[in-house]
Parts: structure tokens; C-alpha cells; sequence
């Protein structure tokens, strides 16, 4: 080989990764040597600084623990069935559901002071029952860089400022209520199955309108506009410890994903046809500036959602969205109607999949959110459930 | 995935490990033929290939926490994708791909660098205590530049230089990467050189 070696090949000598007629030239040629020991300065040079990259022995965490956090929960939440909705644990995952929506909407936290008399308090007095038309969502399924961008917002914009602690079993209400920090309340002349007690936990969010802005372009609703005095507002939330109650034979609950893991629908309602899951929490309260709009907010929502910009007002207008734990429901995913329960107005849900019906029944009551669910097209297990409530 | 792979890494869960088992897994095709992976199937995978994403996330990121999360937002990636119909899916090669790219924009996201800066100092200090508190020192400045240099390059080239450092031969790069092993040299020597170039501006904005 009489041709000179290019840089790419003497950089490549370095590594050892030349052929043979290439190291045979090296090995017989000065100019080519004199060109490698410069490259090798360089480099030598970056070596040194990206040392950090070799392998060593960093301790890893177990497979175990690591595999418990692992996607496959992740999966559960992505084919969630109607029966696992309901049998999550509602509040808080409505909850979350809000928190999520909010968080969509806000973004990296500023220097601003809020003092809290110009804050207001939203307290969960009542449920309310959303149809949502999901078209809009689906279309934005699959679009990765707009995923990362908005779990990139979310995990910038939002502050934990309690982490919760692990759940723990009680077997009794009164142990429950000392866990808790509130009254629970469990049916009488009722066997429970398991009684565990959620920790509170807090967390704060704060608005950057501009990103938030270019996250909705990204997504293509540029003409989705967020009102500027809503720009560097934080908002905090504090979800208070909650009760999880269940009753004959129920899946595992995953205290992780708040979920009650199991396979398809059609299988678990067989298997756990007599089960029934009662959770209660006190509101959830959230702090936000005064001028934060929340109304404007959820409009703006809906409409990401694929409502039209006059639904999506009319609907937004019909809520008292400083008061009421709203229930975001897929059209034609179940039906839902206004029922009377525990001596106030309460929503019960039902699927009405022939091969897995479910339902799901919700109230508020002394600033309490009560859910109780179960599979079957008879709901009035649950009702008897809140009869036999002290 | 457990019912053909017999082959295990090696106990210093080298980067050549992962890769040569990579290999072995494009032959014996490991729940990536394009069926549904079953829960069972992707947990092996999991259980396999953690440790080699997680170290390769923990070196990038320094903080065990975030390179936890990095590692277990890799999987899920890969469990988002599947089932994967194409032939010659490179799955360890794949996994460090975007791995290092979560690794990067991550260094690249951190909300103030300031607080990167006291985080990659904190680990630094753990994982070297024996270190003199000067060569400390300058050892943490130039590994806080490095990774903000790696962060400001373009992808292709960053995820490049981290493959190579973290001990990947060119053909193991070129696969993971889907490149000419002969163009590696080249593509390294350049990415070397950029590296430098932005290692030394942000050394001069810290002056």
C-alpha cells in the first residue's frame, strides 16, 4: 500500500482498528508516523477529559427494585381497561389527572413571591362527570419529540415539596383514621379484605407561558392562545393522606401506580366478581394566584382535547371549576347519571361492555370524596355498601 | 426472550458484553421477531440488559436517582416500540442509543447549572474520596465542562464519543449506530475535535 493514510485512518490506528495493508504502510512510513503521534496529542487530549466514560464499577440498583418501577407498570397504565380505571383509586388519580392537565399548561418555576392572601383555595365540594371527545388527543398519539417536550415541561415545572411515604395496612377504622389524619368511615357488619393508608403528599407548579405557548404549537393548535397574566404563576397542590378499602376477592393493589393490577377485563370480572373497592380522602386543596383563570384554563383544555372553541366554552361555563373534582370520561367509553347517595348528589359511572361491565360511584360529603367501584352490571352493591356506612 | 438466550454478561458488565450479547441476539432472534413480547419475555430483557444501561446513565449523569430514571425511561422507550418487525434490530445497540441520548439531554435540561454543578461536584466527592480536595477539584471542573461540552455537540457526534470512551470497538459503534465501520475513524477524529472546541469555549466563559 503506497498511499498515504488519511486522519480517519490514523485516528483509527490508535484504537488498534487498521487492516493490515494499512498497519503495513504505518509501520513503513515516517510522514504518516509523524501525522499520527499529532493526531495522538489530540487525542490524548480528549481522552483524558471524557475518562469519565470508562467502565468502572458503579453500583447498580437490584433488577428487583429496578423492575418494580419498571415500564410494564407503565404498560398496565397504557391498556388501562374501564374495570381498571374504576378500580384505581379515583380521587387521587382524577387528582393527578388534573394536576397533569395543569401541568401542560406550566412550566418553569420564577422568581415570583406570591403571598398567600392573594391566593385562592380550591376545595373538592362536588364531582362532576366530563365527556370528552378524545379525537384531538388521538391524533398527537406516537408523536415522540412532542412526548419528550411535555414530560420535559411537566418535570421542570413541577416542585414536590412532600413526597409521600409508603403506604401502609391497618385492619381496623380507627387505625385508619389515626394514619390518615381524618375520620374514615367503613361500612358496618362488612369484612374488609385490605385496609391501606396512602400518605399526603404536595408539590407546586409553575407557569411559563412562552413554553407553554410553543408546546401547543408543536402540537399543532397554534391558535390556542394562553392568557399572558397567567405567565410565572405558581400554583401549589396538597393531596392529604387517603383510605383504600377493599372488600371479597380484588387484585393487587400497586401502591406505586395507585392501580389494582390484573389481566384483561373479561378475566378479572370473573375472577373478582365479588370484589369492591371503597376509597375516601379529604379534598385535595389547591393554591393559585387570584388571577389565574381557571375556567380560561380547562376551556383551553377541552379544546386541546378536540372540542370545538364554542363546546368548549359552553361546557367550561357550566362548572364551577374552583369547587368541583371533574371526572375527565371518553365518550362511548361508559355512560354516567346523577344519583342520590350517602343524603347527597353523587355520579355513578357504567361501562356497558357486554363482556366486562363495571361501575364506579362518587360523591362528595363534609369535604370528603368517597368512590366506590366493582365489576358488574349491578351497581347496587354499591349502594348497599354506603347504607351500611356510619 | 428467555427461551433462546443463553447468553449471560460478563460479571464486569463491560459494554463489550452487552454488545457481543447483542449480537448473539440478532442470530438468535430474542422476542424481537416481530410477535408480541409477553410481559415474562420483556422482564428477562429487562433483567438483562439493566445494569449495562443503567451504568452507562450513571456515568453520563452522575446522579444515581436521575440515572435510575434515565435507565427505566430507556425500557420504556423499547417497550413503546415494540413489537419491532425489522430484521436486523440491533436491541443492546439500540438500548445504548438512547440511553446516551437521554443521558445528554438531560445534562442539557438541567433547570440551573448551578445546581449541576453542585450535584456532579457531590458525586464526584462520593465516588472519589481518597482524592486530594485540590485534584479534586480541577478533576470536578473539567468533568462538569466535559459533560456541558458532550451536551452542546450535535447528537450523532456525542453519542459517538460516548460509545467509544465507554469502550465500544467501531464495529460494535458502527452497528449500534447504523454507520460504515470504516467511517468511524473519521466521524470520531471530527467529534474529537468539536469536542475540544466547545470544551475550551465553555472553559473560557468560566474564566
Amino acid at each position: 500500500m503506497k498511499q498515504h493514510l488519511t486522519e480517519g485512518e490514523l485516528r483509527a490506528s490508535l484504537d488498534g482498528e487498521l487492516v493490515r495493508d494499512q498497519l503495513l504502510h504505518l509501520e513503513s512510513c515516517p510522514e504518516c508516523q509523524t501525522r499520527q503521534r499529532q493526531i495522538q496529542a489530540e487525542y490524548l487530549r480528549s481522552a483524558k477529559r471524557l475518562a469519565f466514560l470508562a467502565p468502572g464499577n458503579e453500583p447498580v440498583p437490584s433488577v428487583k427494585t429496578a423492575w418494580s418501577r419498571s415500564p410494564h407498570h407503565v404498560l398496565k397504565q397504557k391498556e388501562t381497561s374501564m374495570f381498571k380505571k374504576f378500580f384505581a383509586f379515583p380521587v387521587v388519580r382524577a387528582g393527578a389527572v388534573a394536576i397533569l392537565a395543569l401541568a401542560m399548561l406550566m412550566a418553569f418555576p420564577t422568581t415570583r413571591a406570591l403571598a398567600s392572601d392573594l391566593l385562592n383555595l380550591f376545595r373538592v365540594q362536588q364531582v362532576a362527570i366530563l365527556p370528552i371527545d378524545m379525537s384531538g388527543m388521538e391524533s398527537l398519539t406516537g408523536n415522540e419529540a412532542l412526548g419528550n417536550k411535555m414530560s420535559e415541561l411537566m418535570s421542570n415545572s413541577t416542585e414536590i415539596t412532600k413526597e409521600a411515604n409508603e403506604p401502609v395496612t391497618v385492619t381496623n377504622a380507627s387505625e385508619a383514621s389515626a394514619a390518615a389524619g381524618f375520620d374514615v368511615r367503613l361500612p358496618k357488619d362488612m369484612t374488609a379484605s385490605t385496609i391501606l393508608v396512602s400518605d399526603s403528599s404536595a408539590f407546586t407548579i409553575n407557569i411559563d407561558r412562552a413554553k407553554i405557548q410553543a408546546l401547543l404549537d408543536e402540537a399543532g393548535r397554534s391558535d390556542l392562545i394562553l392568557s399572558g397574566t397567567m405567565d410565572g404563576a405558581e400554583i401549589s397542590m396538597n393531596i392529604p393522606a387517603s383510605v383504600n378499602t377493599t372488600f371479597g376477592t380484588c387484585p393487587e393493589f400497586d401502591a406505586e401506580s395507585s392501580e389494582f393490577s390484573g389481566e384483561n377485563p373479561s378475566g378479572m370480572n370473573a375472577r373478582y366478581a365479588d370484589c369492591l373497592v371503597f376509597g375516601q380522602i379529604p379534598s385535595p386543596i389547591v393554591q393559585a394566584p387570584a388571577d389565574v383563570n381557571m375556567e380560561e384554563l380547562a376551556q383551553l383544555a377541552l379544546e386541546f382535547s378536540g372540542m370545538s372553541s364554542e363546546e368548549a366554552a359552553a361546557l367550561a361555563d357550566t362548572v364551577d371549576w374552583t369547587s368541583t373534582l371533574v371526572v375527565p370520561l371518553p365518550r362511548d367509553a361508559a355512560t354516567y347519571s346523577d344519583v342520590s347517595v350517602d343524603g347527597v348528589t353523587g355520579s355513578l359511572i357504567q361501562s356497558d361492555s357486554e363482556y366486562a361491565p363495571q361501575f364506579a360511584l362518587l360523591w362528595v360529603k363534609d369535604g370528603v370524596v368517597y368512590f366506590i367501584s366493582g365489576s358488574g352490571a349491578d351497581a347496587s352493591r354499591a349502594f348497599d355498601l354506603v347504607n351500611a356506612l356510619p | 426472550m428467555g427461551r433462546t438466550n443463553s447468553i449471560s454478561m460478563t460479571k464486569t458488565g463491560s459494554p463489550q458484553s452487552m454488545i457481543h450479547s447483542m449480537k448473539k441476539e440478532k442470530t438468535a432472534p430474542v422476542g424481537m421477531s416481530g410477535t408480541n413480547l409477553s410481559q415474562d419475555e420483556f422482564e428477562s430483557l429487562f433483567g438483562k440488559y439493566w445494569a449495562h444501561v443503567y451504568r452507562i446513565l450513571r456515568r453520563l449523569v452522575l446522579d444515581p436517582v436521575e440515572a435510575e430514571d434515565l435507565a427505566l425511561e430507556t425500557f420504556l422507550r423499547l417497550y413503546q416500540r415494540l413489537p419491532i418487525e425489522e430484521q436486523d434490530f440491533q436491541l443492546g445497540g439500540w438500548l445504548y442509543r438512547v440511553a446516551t441520548n437521554l443521558g445528554l439531554r438531560s445534562i442539557r435540561s438541567f433547570k440551573r447549572r448551578e445546581h449541576y454543578e453542585i450535584t456532579a461536584g457531590n458525586y464526584a466527592l462520593e465516588d472519589a474520596p481518597e482524592t486530594r480536595p485540590t485534584e479534586l477539584l480541577a478533576q470536578k471542573e473539567e468533568s462538569v465542562l466535559a459533560r456541558q461540552a458532550l451536551a452542546q455537540m450535535s447528537e450523532r457526534q456525542s453519542q459517538l464519543l460516548v460509545l467509544r470512551y465507554s469502550g465500544l470497538s467501531y464495529k460494535e459503534i458502527a452497528s449500534a449506530l447504523t454507520l460504515s465501520p470504516t467511517s468511524i475513524g473519521p466521524l470520531l477524529l471530527r467529534a474529537e475535535r468539536e469536542f475540544e472546541a466547545c470544551y475550551r469555549a465553555l472553559a473560557q466563559e468560566e474564566e
